[in-house]
């Protein structure tokens, strides 16, 4: 893959992002969201790692979002959504993620002389599935024990009865 | 092309979803942009680290953000519930 692609596909990724932030309707915004994690998908592809595409587009894109519109379509509160946030406050949360943003990018100035090579190379289900069971055994282990507890967790907060 | 440009790509999309985290006021929006950081996290870590391992991490960090979601909707849903709001301001008594 060519850096062409690299680039196309981060910058759609941060278009969407960037809409996403001028967005007010809840769907339209979930929609970019989408735009973007698809996007991700292409990036994923151009650097190589094919199962990684396949699994943001199955989980991120299929469940997650299925996941956000339905929560946007039981929530009824979620349309009648008017800001309530001061000015001041949205220009703090930009001049905060801008500063996060330099000294994220000036302390990445050392990976300047790291070359990553973008040939196609295959990283297929197999090596991924000798880390996972071999050397990463044991955090995926307990990464079901997390899953579980969030089952749980979820079930018992959403199930959960109003009191009077 | 070196890793600083493919860091850069994934510094400016978690630069773009924080800034939509802290100035966004709903809450469902909020954990959007929250799925969203930690996808410019996944990247960086597939782009920088050491190609197989970082995969099988990335796959690891899948499994975190589904969780994640899952939980923090429910959480969105008991508050949505109690509160009858989804603006964050608008939420100000610990008592549910």
């Amino acid at each position: 893959m060519t850096p062409a692609a690299v680039y196309l596909f981060g910058g759609l990724a941060a278009l969407a992002t960037l809409l996403m932030l001028f967005q007010r309707n809840p769907v339209k915004a979930a929609m970019l969201m989408l735009t973007a994690l698809l996007s991700t998908a292409g990036l994923y592809l151009a650097l190589s790692a094919q199962l990684l595409a396949a699994l943001q587009i199955i989980l991120y894109a299929g469940a997650i979002m299925t996941l956000f519109i339905v929560a946007l379509t039981v929530m009824p509160q979620a349309w009648r959504d008017h800001p309530a946030r001061s000015p001041f406050l949205k220009v703090l949360g930009l001049a905060a993620s801008a500063v996060i943003l330099t000294e994220l990018v000036k302390l990445s100035a050392v990976l300047k002389t790291v070359p990553r090579s973008l040939d196609f190379s295959e990283t297929g289900a197999l090596a991924l599935g000798r880390e996972l069971f071999g050397r990463f055994a044991f955090q995926f282990e307990l990464l079901s024990l997390v899953i579980l507890a969030s089952i749980v967790a979820a079930v018992a907060l959403a199930g959960r009865r109003k009191q009077a | 092309m070196s890793a600083y440009n493919l860091a850069g790509i994934s510094f400016l999309l978690f630069a773009l979803a924080a800034a939509g985290f802290l100035t966004c006021g709903s809450v469902v929006r909020m954990l959007m942009f929250l799925e969203l950081m930690l996808n410019a996290a996944n990247i960086a870590l597939v782009a920088l680290g050491p190609q197989p391992a970082s995969q099988a991490y990335a796959v690891l960090l899948f499994a975190i953000a589904a969780a994640e979601a899952g939980v923090g909707l429910a959480l969105v849903i008991t508050l949505a519930r109690s509160f009858k709001t989804l603006e964050a301001a608008n939420i100000k008594e610990l008592k549910g």
